[in-house]
């Protein structure tokens, strides 16, 4: 019988949920070691304090940083977001010439060490004599971001029937006007999606911030060199703080995604006659 | 067929862009259907290839640009830090020499190793979520999904605290039973342990979409054709969902191929990856082309890895399920 | 002994009944149709008939053995899905070949066997190394076909696999299957939503509706007596009257107060209030009409259909659309606009005692 057997189903379900567990289990640990007060965790933890966040939330540095990552994954996701519709389209909805050899071209970076690929950016804008700043970080994340946000797109566009536009277009649409009224609109889910994925990917990304941003440093670069330098509790601090507004972030994201939704049915409800 | 698909346009297209461009009636009228419907094909052939410029452009400035200069770097002299000189190959001699393919040995045998482990467990989960999880299966996506969006560091730093001696599992255990597990990072096996935890995502996701290839109507057809469970999943759900094992397999295998950080935080030191070897020649040696020439090996070994694979996959057979 | 029988099978989704309370036997070397439109419970039948699905309560027979619990790859009966399911993945000679290759029959023998059944199915043998992908549609149908047959089923089951076949090419397959059928003498049964089809392949029809079972009989049977007003009107559109008697052994239609002469016997004889219904084709226009016509109206042909050999007209008599087809002659002047009378026989007429929920 094609069915799964009850038992494996179990089985099934209690690895998934030990899996889940094991995924976050070393956050849990991180956010639990910021609130030991010893300088070096020790479980079990004999005092809890806040004092990690007060010094994590004094730190001028830290601020400095935060606003840095801040900046840059801004940046990276709007414009991953710009990229990632026209690539998507050229990748998904478009029959032309080249584009199998465009679906690989965008695979490839994805398909790369990430170090590497950082590394190589990093020769490459020294030899052409470029500053390194954020500047260059936003620019290094985007080689590897635009193509994971062009593929979150493309999964949308792959669904989207493209008789729509030509419909548009058969109506006296003009170009604009049909990606205007037609396109955008339906492919607004995976555009969105596509953004709060390149947001979350460049504020938890080392290795371009590391090898491309010069004197700037992002939060994963602050911890890094504190992780390297000597553990003190403010990593976990920072740590913790970090994956709080990522998750945020989701939630948030989420949360719109799921308000605007509702209202659309709800005003969709309406306008169906009783 | 043809003649009355295209009545529409004949009639309707004139009118409207009369009323709302307010192009001359004259050379709006003009068009014939046949006409319009060439301009769309060739807008749609030429929308393409223009839709693909911006993303094109970033990749060629920012990912073939850097690849070449690579390449460059790796044939000239040692300690040079200009990519235009005479060409030689005394680099990729030092790395046979300086005994450098031992950091490559390591990196090649864990990524091995937590690529085999990572088919093994991720398999399992994606056929919970395709076959099980049913219309909850977002939430789970999500949730699987989640932890890729926060540092690697963080969590291997996570990882550490758990494994190290006085860490959770240690005093807890010690606590519990009185003996504590001691130290259990700076190993091999925790290292491979890190690879299989930072990658499972970049397994999962695309044994998903493989899985989500093979209809539950092949299955049940199979079923009742007289085949065992294990003819199903040899015969059916293998050979469908191959483009995703594939791809999966590959990702992880070159992203592990090409990790550092977990060798750093949970490995202690104890085996030296080869990008590590490669980020020193670039940092401390400041011997660029040796850096160059290690990863022109590193991108050699992937490049091959991706060929293989892609050339048996279909991106939009695989995207559109069908 | 019944090859295949079915006694009092339900099945329960929930608080919701797909099959209810039905019971049906199916003779060896019969071809059996089941029809219904959209949620009357065919397609959970057909799972259940399969081994796909348990019923809730009540037996399924095979030979006299009860089967109910007996998984679909255990049961010596074979399925074409209505996706057809051919594995993508191999060529039309493997797919075939698949369920001697689960029972391990050698390599030699397979093909050989799979190259007979491919004849069977109307296919060429050098179809044997194509790619399932590559075939067209009608092809396909045949592979699938063929598949089923290799598997030597004591029963094959169809679930609506010519559905998104156009029409000609259904035309074709509908008669090849029931060549297929008469050529191996294998019981054949059949899941559709088309009565059409239904009647041009079937020995017996089962007409369903709301989970239970309407009529069953020999296409002939379904469409000369329908027992009931759903039956009637699933196999097109009709013409239908509320009536009720009054008292005399005659009807009266409840809208124009009229009455309406019928055969004694045709009215059953506890009736309250029913449906009385004429099929478009039993109606009688113009001169056509006898005397001592059950009914006699006068109206305006609004609407002409042609459809082919005969043709249809709808004429407005006292504000209500009734449907007349008949044959095209050379010398019909009738044509929309025209005055014209309608009548029937009494001995068209069917009057059932419920109308149709």
């Amino acid at each position: 019988m094609a069915d799964i057997h009850p038992l494996t189903r179990r089985l099934l379900w209690l690895f998934f949920a030990v899996v889940s567990i094991a995924l976050y289990l070393p956050m849990l640990v991180t956010a639990l070691a910021s609130l030991s007060r010893s300088r070096f965790f020790i479980f079990p933890v004999s005092r809890y304090s806040w004092k990690w966040y007060e010094d994590t939330l004094a730190s001028q540095q830290i601020e400095q940083a935060a606003i840095t990552s801040l900046i840059v994954a801004v940046m990276v996701a709007l414009i991953s977001v710009v990229l990632a519709f026209f690539g998507a389209l050229a990748f998904a909805r478009y029959d032309w010439k080249g584009r199998k050899s465009f679906q690989y071209l965008v695979l490839l970076p994805i398909f790369f060490p990430q170090a590497v690929l950082g590394l190589a950016v990093q020769l490459w804008l020294n030899t052409i004599g470029v500053e390194m700043s954020w500047h260059s970080t936003v620019f290094g994340q985007l080689v590897w971001i635009a193509p994971i946000a062009t593929l979150v797109v493309a999964i949308q566009v792959f669904g989207y029937e493209p008789a729509f536009e030509d419909a548009a277009r058969d109506l006296g649409a003009t170009r604009w006007q049909a990606m205007r009224d037609i396109t955008l609109p339906l492919l607004w889910p995976g555009i969105f999606s596509g953004f709060l994925f390149a947001l979350l990917l460049s504020w938890s990304n080392f290795p371009f911030a590391y090898y491309t941003s010069g004197a700037d440093v992002t939060i994963p670069e602050w911890l890094h060199a504190k992780m390297i330098g000597g553990y003190t509790p403010m990593v976990p601090a920072v740590g913790t703080l970090s994956i709080i507004a990522g998750a945020a972030v989701l939630v948030g994201g989420f949360s719109i995604a799921a308000f605007v939704k509702a209202i659309l049915a709800r005003k969709a409800a309406r306008q169906r006659p009783a | 067929m043809t003649d009355r698909s295209l009545e529409p346009t004949m009639v309707g297209a004139p009118a409207y862009q009369g009323e709302y461009q307010g192009k001359s009636r004259d050379e709006a009228s003009r068009k014939s259907a046949g006409l319009v419907a060439e301009r769309l094909k060739r807008f749609s052939g030429g929308a393409g290839m223009w839709s693909a410029v911006p993303l094109g452009l970033l990749l060629l400035a920012g990912f073939f640009g850097p690849l070449l200069l690579v390449v460059l770097y790796s044939f000239m002299p040692r300690g040079s830090f200009s990519p235009i000189g005479w060409p030689t190959l005394e680099n990729y001699r030092d790395i046979v020499e300086q005994n450098f393919y031992i950091s490559f040995g390591w990196s090649l045998a864990m990524a091995v190793v937590a690529t085999i482990l990572l088919l093994l467990i991720a398999y399992p989960l994606a056929v919970t979520m395709v076959r099980l999880a049913g219309k909850r299966a977002d939430i789970y996506t999500i949730l699987i999904a989640a932890p890729l969006f926060v540092a690697e560091n963080i969590r291997l730093q996570g990882w550490s605290l758990f494994f190290d001696k006085a860490g959770l599992l240690d005093g807890a255990s010690e606590s519990l039973f009185g003996a504590g597990t001691g130290s259990l990072v700076g190993n091999v096996p925790i290292v491979v342990f890190g690879l299989v935890y930072v990658y499972l995502p970049f397994m999962l996701f695309p044994l998903i979409l493989g899985l989500t290839n093979v209809a539950p109507d092949a299955r049940e057809a199979a079923s009742d054709l007289g085949a065992t469970r294990f003819q199903i999943f040899r015969d059916i759900e293998l050979p469908l969902a191959s483009p995703g094992i594939l791809i999966g397999t590959l990702l992880c295998f070159v992203l592990a191929l090409g990790a550092v950080s977990e060798a750093k935080f949970l490995g202690k030191g104890v085996v030296i990856p080869v990008v590590q070897d490669i980020d020193s020649a670039f940092t401390f040696g400041q011997n660029w082309p040796r850096g160059s020439a290690l990863s022109v090996l590193l991108i050699l070994i992937a490049a091959a890895a991706i060929v293989v694979v892609m050339r048996r996959v279909d991106i939009d057979r695989m995207f559109t399920r069908r | 002994m019944a090859l295949l029988e079915l006694r009092k099978v339900d099945k329960f989704f929930d608080d919701f009944v797909a099959v209810d309370r039905v019971s049906l036997s199916i003779e060896e070397g019969e071809f059996f149709t089941i029809v219904g439109p959209s949620g009357s419970g065919k397609t959970t039948m057909i799972r259940m008939l399969v081994g796909m699905d348990k019923p809730t309560n009540g037996e399924i027979l095979l030979r006299g053995k009860v089967i109910n619990d007996v998984p679909a790859n255990l049961r010596p009966t074979c399925m074409v899905f209505q996706s057809l399911a051919l594995f993508p993945h191999m060529s039309v000679g493997a797919n075939v070949e698949y369920s001697m290759k689960c029972k391990g029959v050698p390599k030699p023998e397979r093909r050989r066997r799979a190259m007979h059944f491919l004849g069977i199915a109307h296919l060429p043998e050098s179809y044997y190394d194509k790619p399932v992908t590559q075939c067209s549609g009608g092809e396909r149908q045949r592979v699938a076909i063929a598949r089923a047959l290799a598997f030597d089923p004591e029963i094959l089951f169809f679930d609506e696999p010519l559905s998104a076949i156009d029409y000609r090419l259904r035309k074709v397959l509908e008669r090849e299957l029931k060549d297929i059928q008469r050529a191996t003498g294998k019981t054949f049964v059949y899941i559709t939503h088309s009565l059409e089809e239904a009647m041009v392949m079937s020995d017996r029809i089962a007409v369903m509706q709301k989970g239970r079972i309407a009529q069953i009989g020999t296409p002939h049977e379904i469409y000369r007596s329908p027992t009931s007003h759903f039956v009637s009107e699933f196999m097109g559109e009709v013409n239908s009257f509320t009536v009720r008697p009054d008292g005399d052994g005659r009807l009266v239609d409840l809208k124009s107060g009229r009455t309406i002469i019928t055969v004694p016997d045709a009215t059953p004889a506890d009736l309250k209030s029913g449906v009385l219904v004429v099929r478009p084709e039993d109606m009688l226009m113009g001169r056509q009409i006898p005397a001592g016509a059950a009914c006699v109206l006068a109206g305006r042909i609004v609407n002409e259909y042609v459809l082919g050999s005969r043709v249809q007209y709808q004429v407005k008599a006292e504000e209500d659309l009734y449907l007349v087809e008949k044959i095209r002659a050379a010398d019909d002047t009738e044509t929309v606009g025209s005055e014209v009378e309608i009548g029937w026989k009494p001995a068209d007429a069917r009057i059932f005692a419920e109308p149709m929920q």
